[in-house]
């Protein structure tokens, strides 16, 4: 197994970022996937933009311009 | 008076941990890595152009390794004569070379050293201040400076007058955020400017002996609702925090636009005053990226946060100001006992949940709509705790301001099938069923008469096996008395002669983090016009109730607090209820068989015990 690196862009760990914990990860070149160090995640860049997708969803107001205050 | 002020503060970090360490991976530290500095200064000079391009000037907060820093100190100067930006001074910042040569020491925070070393860093920073620009800073701050640091500054520098002096709500969650890495625990501040007790620095002072002679703003403006259940560094007028928080989609983020407006609606609450401030360093902007975001959108984010605060500003409808010029602002329109009150709603999760936040020399509390105005938040800042900070000190990284109730850290009203929560509320009975109003969802109204705040709830329905009530709950704030007057009344029956039993109650405990503490040497006590009952905390699950109630009473040594309930009504009865090891709560109440359309009115109150 290679040595884990910093990934092109700080990627977190989505699961931990569920869970709000900002967990940075690393980035295996040889399997071309980041991974976790606390828990256990293991995902492409694909994988890890789709969860993010899903964190993203619980702000339903995200995309709202609010001006009635 | 209908006036929005915005301060925006710049810090030149030379050394910004973010960049460092990402500069730094697989090499050995070095503080005086010049592409490190390099890249902060191209930073730094960014943000400011794109501040003056929108009309909008600065507060330069230089640190201590900026004042080494030739490049820095001229863009300051320069930037001084020609916007009208402040030169003022942060604590943050402080690692540098020379501090370390200095000082020995790797602590970045300021509140954590010891008395004697944050004494000795606060000479070695103003002095280096003055002898760059040759007068002293009148604006300074930090994440959180206590009151020991802010009476040590005043005292020797009392050209001083403002300082970032907390951090909204930045406690146990901000460190689990940061896996458990982030030493900023400090919950318990109020959320907007202040002038704080010589005492403690998250309570506002209650009067000129008591002022510690500085106004305190918050590091950042944050979402309150957001906030109180979720990590501070995700939702506030800083684009990193919301960039952080991935609020946005397709790199378009109206949640800052929208923030911002939230905090202008404020001075409805506030007789025509509100305040929203920027304060950015240089490290979440780096070139490489911060989290997820590369440097393009990190740039845009900036570019349009400041845009609108320009378009405000052009429009009228915002006045930016630099530090020391809002200090004089806020002294000239605020006094003492004038509390700041929020009716927050949601902006963010698509609900129509409101909370109101209160914060006034006595007390900091929160009622939550989304629980039928349940108390879910309440520090007794009347009691002026003095707990100082950093090594050698009794709490070392616990800078937070004790409460007495925090539901979200300690239960509130679920709790996981056994015990009970930390939480203020009120519940009907009748013949055997029993409903608290934090199942109760309703929305709030806010006015002012006089010198009072009355909250205002809608009415909520309560149905009973074979009776239907309405409930509607007032709250009335009556400056400068340090008590909560709440009304529960009967607008609607489907049976008039209905006894119903109001039972209007505090579920309380004391601490600082989600972990009980030791509620032992805690007094009970019910006083009444035929007797009084008291007992002590020993977990023993007791009970007691008199009827005729006076006062149901709880005093709290731990926390030097005295909290009491009152009530106007005749025979109504006081009880407690001590907990037990696995519901470590005290519970004072006040109850009434109420009928027809009805109203049972208490008072709530927390006083310095001793």
């Amino acid at each position: 197994m290679g040595q884990g690196r910093k990934g092109k862009l700080n990627y977190r760990c989505p699961r931990c970022l569920m869970r709000e914990i900002d967990m940075d990860m690393l980035y295996d070149q040889d399997k071309d996937e980041y991974y976790c160090l606390r828990c256990s995640f293991t995902g492409n860049e694909q994988e890890v933009l789709r969860l993010y997708k899903q964190f993203r969803d619980k702000y339903r107001d995200r995309c709202r311009r609010i001006t009635d205050f | 008076m209908n006036e929005f002020y915005v301060t925006i503060i710049h810090r030149p970090e030379m050394v910004p941990e973010y960049i460092q360490k990402g500069t730094e991976e697989g090499k050995q530290e070095n503080l005086t890595r010049s592409e490190v500095i390099q890249e902060s200064l191209d930073i730094f000079r960014t943000q400011q152009q794109i501040a003056h391009n929108n009309g909008l000037k600065t507060t330069i907060q230089m640190t201590y390794a900026s004042l080494f820093n030739n490049e820095a100190i001229a863009i300051a100067k320069e930037h001084h004569q020609k916007y009208g930006d402040e030169i003022g001074s942060t604590f943050l910042g402080l690692q540098c070379q020379e501090f370390r040569n200095k000082f020995k020491s790797k602590e970045l925070a300021i509140w954590l050293f010891s008395i004697e070393d944050k004494k000795k860093i606060v000479d070695e920073v103003f002095d280096k201040f003055y002898e760059v620009f040759g007068f002293y800073p009148t604006s300074t701050g930090s994440y959180y400076m206590d009151a020991e640091l802010v009476n040590y500054i005043k005292h020797k520098y009392p050209m001083i007058k403002i300082a970032v002096a907390t951090c909204w709500e930045e406690g146990p969650k901000a460190y689990r955020n940061a896996n458990n890495s982030w030493y900023t625990i400090f919950d318990g501040s109020p959320w907007n400017p202040w002038i704080p007790s010589k005492y403690n620095i998250h309570c506002p002072a209650m009067n000129k002996q008591d002022d510690i002679g500085i106004v305190a703003i918050p590091h950042l403006s944050r979402d309150l609702l957001a906030v109180f259940d979720g990590p501070g560094s995700y939702y506030g007028t800083h684009p990193q925090n919301i960039l952080r928080g991935m609020v946005y989609e397709d790199h378009e983020i109206p949640y800052f636009k929208n923030l911002v407006d939230q905090y202008r609606s404020m001075s409805k609450y506030n007789r025509g005053y509100a305040y929203n401030m920027m304060y950015v360093g240089p490290g979440w902007m780096s070139k490489s990226g911060r989290w997820e975001a590369d440097y393009n959108f990190l740039l845009k984010s900036y570019k349009e946060g400041m845009e609108y605060y320009g378009q405000l500003k052009n429009k009228g409808e915002a006045i930016i100001v630099t530090m020391s010029e809002f200090a004089d602002i806020y002294r000239q329109y605020h006094h003492y006992t004038q509390p700041e009150c929020a009716l927050w709603r949601d902006i963010l999760y698509g609900s129509r949940r409101q909370q109101f936040w209160y914060v006034d020399p006595w007390m900091r509390f929160c009622l939550d709509m989304n629980e039928g105005g349940a108390m879910i938040d309440l520090r007794p800042y009347i009691a002026r705790l003095v707990r100082p900070c950093g090594v050698g000190t009794k709490y070392l990284q616990d800078a937070s301001y004790p409460f007495l109730i925090q539901s979200f850290y300690r239960a509130g009203y679920f709790t996981h099938y056994a015990g009970e929560g930390a939480v203020k509320s009120c519940k009907f009975t009748y013949e055997a069923e029993e409903i608290d109003l934090c199942t109760c969802r309703t929305i709030a109204s806010f006015s002012e008469i006089g010198n009072t705040r009355v909250i205002t709830l809608e009415p909520v329905k309560i149905e009973f096996n074979n009776l239907t009530i309405s409930i509607q709950s007032i709250f009335r704030l009556i400056e400068g008395t340090g008590e909560i007057e709440i009304v529960r009344r009967i607008i609607d029956t489907t049976n008039p002669d209905a006894e119903i039993i109001a039972d209007e109650y505090i579920t309380a405990c004391y601490g600082t983090t989600e972990y009980p503490e030791d509620l032992a040497g805690i007094k009970l006590t019910l006083k009444g016009s035929s007797g009084t009952e008291s007992i002590n905390y020993a977990y023993k699950c007791r009970e007691a109730e008199i009827p005729n109630i006076i006062t149901s009473e709880a005093i709290i040594p731990q926390v030097d607090t005295r909290l009491t309930m009152r009530t106007d009504a005749d025979n109504a009865i006081g009880y407690f209820r001590e907990g037990f090891a696995f519901s470590p709560m005290y519970t004072i109440g006040i109850k009434n068989t109420i009928k027809g359309k009805g109203e049972l009115r208490t008072w709530a109150k927390v006083e310095k015990a001793s």
